[in-house]
């Protein structure tokens, strides 16, 4: 069987990026506990957003903003 | 709500389910109320040996973020400790979180002040603050899940026994100190 570009690019759709993450996906992310997450959020380091029913979201650019500080 | 009101089966499998789901969430959350509770209930030792620690020792440097040096002097729990340094006004006291993240290490003063005993008191403060943000996400994320889960269902039964379950775990904890200050055991 030949298959040509045409046909795999058809099969492997390119990976959806996630604009935010649950603070559970968040933690799992930077590898940290769910109750240092909030700690961060408490504070302010991180900022959240509320959807539906109140539940937090963390944005993808503040994971990688807190990723990206020139940390000591 | 009527709370007297027995759970239909339904209700007791969703719990059930809900405990699965968020299992890693209910057991995080149970760590962290009993650590608070420990350092609740050891609250003045903690305070004294923070203070010998600060006399005695010297303690090794922590350098937060802001760029203060701090000394070391016990640990809270895993990730805070009580430091100090010596300032014009006196002794200064802090709470300072190492938290290491995957690109280094994140080193903040949490709470700071002449007062050691009022520093410590406003840290479990902002604590109590964490966990009650914790529970409204969870509570919040239970009912999301519920609602995905059983369309058309009332499941409120369900989200408020988990509510009352996490806000008592909270309180548990104040309550415990409270009494231990009154030298009432519990």
């Amino acid at each position: 069987m030949v298959i040509d570009n045409e046909t795999i690019q058809t099969a492997t759709p390119p990976p959806v990026e996630r604009l935010a993450y649950s603070i559970q996906e968040a933690a799992d992310l930077l590898g940290i506990h769910y109750y240092t997450m909030y700690r961060l959020i408490q504070r302010q380091k991180l900022k959240t957003c509320r959807v539906l029913r109140g539940k937090l979201l963390v944005p993808r650019e503040e994971l990688l903003k807190l990723l990206k500080t020139d940390l000591r | 709500m009527n709370y007297y009101e027995k759970p239909t089966m339904q209700q007791e499998q969703a719990a059930a389910e809900t405990k699965t789901v968020f299992a890693k969430h209910l057991g995080q959350f149970k760590e962290a109320c009993d650590v608070l509770r420990d350092i609740e209930s050891n609250l003045s030792a903690i305070a004294n040996d923070a203070l010998k620690a600060a006399l005695l020792s010297p303690g090794r440097v922590i350098q937060t973020d802001d760029g203060a040096e701090w000394r070391h002097d016990v640990d809270l729990s895993k990730i805070t400790s009580i430091c100090h340094r010596r300032t014009a006004t006196g002794m200064e006291f802090a709470v300072v979180e190492c938290l290491p993240l995957k690109n280094g290490e994140m080193k903040d003063v949490l709470n700071s002040g002449h007062n050691l005993r009022e520093v410590l008191q406003e840290f479990m403060r902002d604590q109590r603050q964490v966990l009650n943000l914790w529970k409204t996400d969870v509570t919040a994320g239970i009912r999301e899940h519920l609602d995905e889960k059983f369309p058309g269902q009332n499941m409120d039964v369900v989200v408020e026994s988990f509510e009352y379950k996490l806000s008592r775990a909270i309180s548990e904890t104040r309550a415990i100190a409270q009494s231990q200050s009154r030298g009432i055991r519990i």
